[in-house]
């Protein structure tokens, strides 16, 4: 045994070192936009000021001014947020009665709404546009991206909430039932403080879902609930004359959701395998 | 009340909204399908709305299969795109989590790290690649071949090396916005985007190896790569399934990435030529729309089986 620790002494090291300099490779693009955001437009393209060159935040000050970010940011939270929480009304109750009282038809009916997880959104896009704006009028408003963010993600919800409810003991649910406890009591009272941790990090990551979606918050807006990806989409090619303000704004669509997203990487697993990987 | 409907009630939003959304535009998408529809037809006006009586059959299914030019191109480059980001992700992915899953120092900053890439937002991915990183002038692309270039003419002034050096040629930076390269930038930026993903669930289906069964083959002398082969691979099979499934059903649709690094000129997906269907032949769209969601179904199929299996435990 002594020589097997002695060999992979060297070995760990070696390993180690590799491990970091790959993690750094693959966080690499993230720093070159935030180091980017730093510097002026003019130097920004300028090889001789690659890393050297002074630091300025007026890309950040005129965000604003460039973009009009704020506007496409707060409809980027208005819809994500709200998203959320309709998908987490409608979800909670659904998934409590599939795991506290399950029927014959409850595992047909989660394979079912993940199915409708799959269906590729492109194959129903004319449909959708010729609905929302010569049918019903909600084209580009934040109600309609609204219902499209908590419907594409309602299944996944759902899906999580389950397997989160799922590790709670019926006896606990069984037990208020005896004490008369209502439906509703339960859920609020019993059910959702004791899967606290598992509401929470559904909420966090369909919240990350919501904010990334950039199928339809493009192709369903135009002006009033644009949302950050709209932004940032209609500035895919700007010639290298703004790599400066550029990375300052997408520096700040993605930055706070990066940083939500290490707080819930465990839950990921979960929530985008269906809980088919444990 | 009785004490079963209360349940079957408290599903039924979910259902009833899952229901529409599902059923509602897509049998929109399949009546379209079968009818002329035509958004800017000047020459017969009544194509430009939906009626059953410009039914068509399956002549938009034919036009999209034998006479569209781009859909065989689409499908084509549909699949090379999924394919080589299934490869890169999952063979980048095993390696990571391997090296990952190990007790090392700053373990927890790695991880961070290396998962960091899946939260940015598809529109910045692109952007950000394709702008900053990739182009061939002002990218980090363009300026690392300029760098290597002047290191090589610096050395052809040298003796004896230099006459070899003399005879190298300028390297040309590859440009991502080409007809036949854009696919490659798209494949670029989804496996750094997903490679995250690949790692998160190869380290999660590690963690739950039966240590006990590797220690056993310790003892019993079994090498590092026989333990590898024999006990880690078959473990893996499985996450290696759904990884590839899932990674199928989200790719197969990418959009904004084909849309961002070069308007799908030249590197069409099927999304994207629905998408371009969906200007003014509707009858056309539904059609190939159709197609996909058939192949997505194909996928799903087995997906849904191997969840269904572990679902009630």
């Amino acid at each position: 045994m002594a020589t097997i620790t002695q060999s992979t002494k060297f070995g760990s090291a070696f390993w180690t070192v590799l491990a970091w300099v790959i993690a750094l490779i693959f966080f690499f693009p993230i720093f070159w936009m935030i180091f980017t955001s730093f510097k002026t437009d003019a130097d920004a393209v300028k090889p001789e000021f690659l890393f050297k060159f002074t630091p300025t935040l007026e890309n950040y000050l005129n965000m604003t001014e460039n973009y009009d970010y704020w506007r496409f940011a707060i409809n980027s939270v208005i819809t994500s947020t709200f998203a959320t929480l309709l998908a987490l009304v409608v979800g909670i109750p659904a998934a409590y009665a599939m795991a506290f009282d399950p029927s014959r038809h409850t595992k047909d009916i989660l394979m079912w709404m993940l199915s409708t997880k799959m269906l590729p959104a492109a194959a129903v896009l004319y449909p959708m546009t010729f609905l929302t704006k010569n049918f019903l009028g909600v084209f580009d408003t934040h109600f309609l991206i609204i219902i499209v963010l908590c419907l594409i993600n309602l299944p996944i919800v759902i899906w999580m909430l389950f397997t989160y409810f799922k590790e709670i003991p019926k006896e606990i649910i069984e037990a208020g039932k005896m004490d008369g406890v209502t439906t509703w009591g339960e859920i609020k009272d019993i059910l959702i403080p004791l899967a606290w941790g598992g509401v929470a990090s559904t909420a966090l990551l369909t919240f990350i879902f919501c904010w990334n979606e950039a199928y339809w918050t493009v192709r369903l807006t135009t002006t009033e609930a644009a949302t950050l990806s709209k932004l940032i989409e209609g500035n895919r090619a700007p010639e290298g004359l703004f790599f400066g303000r550029l990375s300052a704004v997408s520096t700040a669509a993605v930055g706070p959701i990066i940083v939500l997203g290490w707080f819930c990487q465990k839950q990921l697993v979960r929530g985008l395998t269906f809980g088919a990987v444990k | 009340m009785s004490k079963r409907s209360l349940p079957r009630l408290l599903q039924t939003p979910a259902v009833i909204m899952l229901l529409l959304w599902m059923l509602v535009p897509l049998s929109m998408t399949l009546y379209f399908s079968f009818i002329r529809y035509v958004l800017n037809s000047t020459r017969r006006p009544e194509w430009t709305t939906p009626a059953l009586s410009n039914w068509r059959g399956f002549g938009n299914y034919e036009y999209v299969l034998f006479n569209a030019k781009d859909f065989w191109f689409a499908v084509q480059n549909s699949l090379f795109i999924v394919g080589s980001i299934l490869v890169l992700t999952v063979v980048l992915g095993l390696a990571l989590a391997m090296l990952v899953n190990r007790s090392f120092p700053g373990r927890g900053i790695v991880r961070v790290l290396l998962i960091s890439p899946f939260f940015v937002m598809p529109a910045v991915n692109a952007v950000l690649w394709i702008n900053m990183i990739l182009d061939p002038v002002l990218g980090l692309n363009g300026i690392a071949v300029d760098g290597l270039n002047n290191i090589i003419a610096g050395l052809k002034d040298f003796p004896v090396i230099g006459s070899f050096f003399a005879m190298w040629p300028d390297i040309v930076p590859m440009s991502f916005r080409a007809t036949q390269t854009s696919a490659y930038a798209v494949i670029i930026m989804v496996t750094w985007q997903w490679t995250p993903f690949a790692v998160l669930i190869f380290m999660t289906s590690l963690q739950s190896e039966d240590e006990s069964q590797k220690e056993a083959a310790i003892l019993d002398g079994a090498n590092a790569w026989s333990r590898f082969r024999n006990l880690t691979v078959p473990h893996l099979g499985r996450p290696i399934a759904i990884v590839v499934m899932i990674q199928s059903i989200f790719h197969l649709s990418l959009y904004a990435e084909i849309e961002i690094v070069s308007r799908g000129n030249g590197n069409k997906n099927l999304p994207y030529l629905i998408g371009e269907f969906s200007s003014n032949n509707i009858g056309a769209a539904s059609a190939a729309g159709i197609f996909a969601v058939i192949v997505a179904n194909i996928v799903a199929l087995f997906l849904l089986r191997m969840v269904g299996k572990n679902m009630m435990d």
